[in-house]
């Protein structure tokens, strides 16, 4: 008997644009640049906060 | 063992069954082996609702848990977890979870046995599985690797394993990997602890995320953890044997009792309580199908690892315990993970050099010892180290005058015949240490 559910974590996620290698410098430059110009918090603002469920099923 | 699917899990079965990757790596026996059954009806109310569909999966034969992994097992399972996403993100499939408790072992050889963990990934979005990762193979990894720290009683502690914010707290220094995937994760865990999850995700996506970061990501963990080294101080293949206080001859008179005990059936389980470097439970293993080699000391563990994993042994599985405290269940009403001794009878238990450790050392009394060996229900095998015993006397300097009295030769035997039909008993070391073979009373 084993239950699933997985967080994948706001700051993981984030990371993982970061990690990412030569492939990851455009769309961390991307990200920052959105997050400089506001886009990014007046999104996070609109979005009713969901829970991170990406795992539905149990594993 | 069989598992239902729902219409949906049916669906991403066949998707996997029909990739190119799927197949290889059941064939290479890193996959479970799997295939359909028909679904006929037994195990409605399994799932809400009808089963789709049923799946056959081969049987592993002792389920171990992370916390009980010598070090190189972990690693080892940790790099079949990243094969596994590599191959899977060549196909357009991801993992959704990246749990060690996916991966079991066949002896020295880990096996991935959730079929459910594959799924397609859309384009776009992050490996879900990431964190988890970090919390449950990397983490525990580096503390080992670079701090000397036991991951056992963390992970054994915490289901969910160690989170960045621990991590970070408790890792030094920046060595390979660490300031990104530990520091710098930790920092943005509290940084962005309130962001919308949906949010950060649409932002990553528009900002232009792709698979390919994902696969970078991988192959860097990949290099990294391949790179992981746990080769603590004064680490050559010293230990008991070399210092131990048999000779040669008494080890083979032990060695022939254990292998005339073991030859006299086949055996499905036979488990080696305190197998130290394995010596006996390869003997036991001649003649049973599994045998779980169990030790406290987490170096002589990794090092019987390594050298089963060397030669390609699936029929024996080393363990890290401490017997004086065994895994207990846990998780949700303690039955996510099962204790050690429901996870499988053993057929033939040998208790070589562990009766004092756990009555003198642990300070579990004699009668609390036996009667948890008769427990277990087996053929045992049981060593009793007398009170002249070198390594009894080193344990008893420790202790107040008159603390382990009971410990006697005259005692044990007694109880083991209260517990057990003692089949044979011989003297060891001109009468220093006694074995015995015994058989469970009814059995």
């Amino acid at each position: 008997m084993i239950f699933g559910y997985l967080d994948p974590g706001s700051g993981s996620v984030i990371l993982q644009a970061i990690v990412g290698g030569f492939a990851a410098i455009a769309v961390t430059g991307k990200l920052w640049w959105r997050r400089v110009t506001g886009i990014f918090r007046r999104k996070d603002d609109e979005e009713t906060p969901a829970p991170g469920k990406a795992s539905e099923e149990s594993a | 063992m069989v598992r239902a699917l729902s219409a949906r899990g049916l669906d991403d079965w066949r998707a996997l069954a029909g990739t190119r990757f799927f197949p290889r790596l059941m064939e290479a026996g890193k996959v479970v082996r799997t295939e359909e059954a028909s679904a006929n009806g037994q195990l409605t109310g399994v799932l809400r609702g009808e089963a789709a569909g049923m799946l056959r999966h081969e049987r592993i034969p002792f389920v171990s848990y992370p916390y009980e992994w010598p070090f190189s097992m972990l690693k080892d399972a940790a790099l079949l977890q990243l094969e596994l996403v590599a191959a899977a993100l060549e196909e357009g499939m991801i993992l959704k979870d990246s749990s060690p408790y996916n991966v079991q072992l066949r002896g020295a050889r880990p096996v991935f046995v959730d079929v459910g963990s594959f799924e397609a990934l859309r384009e776009g979005e992050p490996w879900v599985g990431y964190r988890q990762f970090c919390m449950l193979f990397l983490y525990p990894l580096m503390l080992q690797a670079h701090q000397g720290i036991d991951f056992h009683p963390l992970l054994r502690g915490s289901i969910d394993g160690i989170a960045p914010a621990q991590a970070a707290a408790m890792l030094r220094g920046l060595r390979g990997g660490v300031l990104k995937h530990v520091k710098l994760h930790a920092k943005l865990e509290r940084r962005y602890d309130d962001s919308s999850q949906k949010a950060v995700r649409k932002e990553l996506k528009d900002a232009g995320f792709s698979s390919e970061l994902i696969k970078a990501n991988v192959k860097g963990l990949t290099k990294l953890v391949s790179g992981l080294r746990w080769e603590p101080a004064g680490s050559e293949w010293s230990t008991y044997r070399d210092i131990c206080t048999y000779t040669d001859e008494e080890s083979r008179e032990k060695a022939d009792f254990v292998r005339a005990a073991a030859a006299t059936r086949r055996r499905a389980l036979a488990w080696d309580l305190g197998a130290n470097d394995g010596r006996y439970a390869r003997i036991a293993a001649e003649h049973a199908d599994t045998t779980v080699a169990v030790d406290v000391d987490h170096l002589t563990v990794d090092r019987l690892y390594r050298t089963l994993r060397e030669e390609g042994r699936e029929d024996v599985l080393a363990l890290v315990m401490n017997l004086a405290d065994p895994s207990p269940g846990l998780g949700w009403r303690g039955r996510e993970r099962r204790r050690l001794e429901e996870r499988g009878r053993p057929e033939l238990v040998l208790a070589l050099a562990l009766v004092h450790h756990l009555a003198i050392g642990a300070n579990v009394p004699l009668t609390e010892v036996v009667d948890w060996l008769g427990s277990l229900g087996a053929s045992l095998v049981v060593e009793f180290p007398t009170r002249e015993d070198p390594m009894v006397q080193r344990l008893l300097a420790g202790k107040r005058e008159g603390t382990h009295d009971d410990y006697t030769l005259q005692t044990f035997e007694r109880l083991l015949g209260e517990a057990f039909e003692v089949e044979r008993r011989q003297e060891l070391q001109g009468g220093v240490r006694v074995i015995f073979l015994a058989h469970p009373r009814g059995g």
